[in-house]
């Protein structure tokens, strides 16, 4: 099919499309908003990619996004070592960190274990988690990866792993959305809440 | 104008993520066979689906028939997932099961026979799980597509098993044991063929009794591992593909050992 637009336009469009959630149309639409940008703000974008990909890597210690060899979280000298939360992508820490209840330190896993998939321990931050807990004083890892399936397997298979240790491994609770009905709860969530529940005077 | 909803039994064997919050969910039904139907917005944690449509749930469910992709209208739970949930080894098992209906049933096609093998396993593993459920399952899988290995008389010379020859051999490529004179497959122990006579002849309940013992999971019986190598070596040589969580799986034991 002939292309409509000259070629850099196509260009760009294509790219666009490529990003996640960016179908045709909106990557048409951002494209032809860029042209009609200043030079100098196309500049700025082109730059902020640019310096995000070549000065953002991994934290040495928790492989968090980091700027230096460690993230802002792994540097800062207040925050507790001797608790680790073990979460799935940098992504995940976001959200735990705007709950201001953890004050601890972060391992990020880079995935999660799916069996089906064929992704194993082996694809993930497994063993530098092993050595962080051998190497920093630590007295708790909490399993921060998502209650799903995938989640599961890979929060037992690190409880298992850290057996040998003498430290406590915890699981988040699971339980009811606040400002959720209890009658559209299904029955996986609502067992475990009931399981997992705590005295009032607590 | 015919309903484009249609209601089912199924249980989920896998699911995608798809865009921000959906996943596509892909499930064995009683009915319509392996069916693939979007569930929106089960990712967020205010979903009215929430952890109903997980690998392994044991699910009532209404379909609306899309152009493409079908989409999950409601969900009912039957026998939640939670009970196989907390335990890495009936996880992992599960997982295997579901993995190997996944590559030999193909889409839309009616299994009513292996959809209730497989509400049958997951009963297994909940009430109680061994390391002889999985093999046992893909073993009577395969004898449910007709490719039952045979156990009874040497697949070379037809020589039926006495005490002059005794079977010593199994080569799935030929499709079954083989006496000593005939013998060019791998080495098979009179326990193991025991065992895979009685999973395949109807004595299974028998066998999964003696292979569970409460509490513990038996890995380390060498017959039960034995039988374990072959019913897997005979899937992946059937469906022409490894099986993935089986292979990880293997290295657990490996580890858990050691």
């Amino acid at each position: 099919m002939a292309s409509t637009y000259t070629l850099p336009v196509q260009n760009l469009i294509d790219h666009l499309g490529r990003l996640p959630g960016i179908g045709p149309r909106s990557a048409q639409r951002i494209a032809f908003h860029l042209l009609k940008l200043p030079a100098e703000d196309v500049q700025r974008l082109t730059q902020a990619i640019t310096d995000a990909k070549e000065r953002v890597r991994f934290c040495s210690q928790c492989f968090n996004f980091a700027e230096d060899d460690l993230c802002p979280i792994c540097a800062d000298p207040r925050r507790d070592s001797s608790v680790i939360c073990v979460v799935e992508e940098s992504r995940d820490i976001i959200p735990l960190e705007r709950t201001g209840e953890f004050k601890g330190r972060y391992h990020v896993l880079l995935g999660v274990m799916n069996p089906i998939e064929g992704i194993g321990p082996d694809q993930l931050k497994m063993r530098e988690l092993v050595m962080r807990i051998g190497s920093e004083d630590v007295r708790e890892v909490i399993v921060c990866t998502n209650p799903n399936t995938e989640g599961e397997v890979t929060a037992q298979y690190i409880g298992r792993l850290l057996k040998p240790f003498d430290i406590t491994v915890t699981r988040p609770a699971s339980g009811l959305p606040v400002g959720g009905d209890l009658e559209y709860a299904d029955e996986l969530t609502l067992g475990r809440a009931i399981s997992g529940r705590r005295r009032l005077d607590d | 104008m015919t309903s484009r909803l249609y209601r089912d039994e199924a249980v989920v064997i896998r699911s995608y993520k798809l865009g921000e919050a959906d996943r596509i969910v892909v499930m064995l039904t009683r009915e319509n066979g392996k069916v693939r139907a979007v569930a929106k917005g089960v990712r967020k944690t205010h979903s009215k689906f929430g952890g109903r449509l997980e690998p392994l749930s044991h699910v009532a469910v209404q379909i609306h028939r899309g152009t493409n992709l079908d989409v999950v209208n409601q969900v009912e739970t039957i026998d939640s997932s939670g009970r196989m949930f907390g335990d890495l080894d009936v996880m992992t098992e599960g997982l295997a099961v579901l993995e190997a209906i996944d590559q030999l049933v193909p889409d839309r096609e009616p299994v009513p026979e292996i959809f209730r093998m497989l509400v049958g396993v997951r009963k297994t593993l909940a009430e109680r799980p061994s390391a002889l459920v999985v093999p046992a399952f893909l073993l009577r899988l395969l004898a449910s597509e007709g490719v039952r290995p045979e156990l009874d008389r040497c697949v070379v010379c037809g020589e039926v098993e006495s005490e002059s020859t005794p079977l010593v051999a199994i080569d799935l490529e030929r499709g079954g044991v083989q006496c000593r004179g005939c013998r060019s497959g791998v080495g098979v122990t009179s326990g193991a063929l025991a065992l895979l006579r009685d999973v395949l002849d109807g004595r299974l309940g028998e066998a999964l009794d003696r292979a569970h013992r409460p509490g513990e999971q038996v890995l380390d019986d060498p017959v039960v591992v034995e039988v374990a190598s072959i019913a897997t070596r005979a899937f992946e040589f059937h469906v022409e593909r490894r099986l993935r969580s089986v292979a990880i799986f293997e290295r657990h034991d490996a580890r858990s050992d050691s």
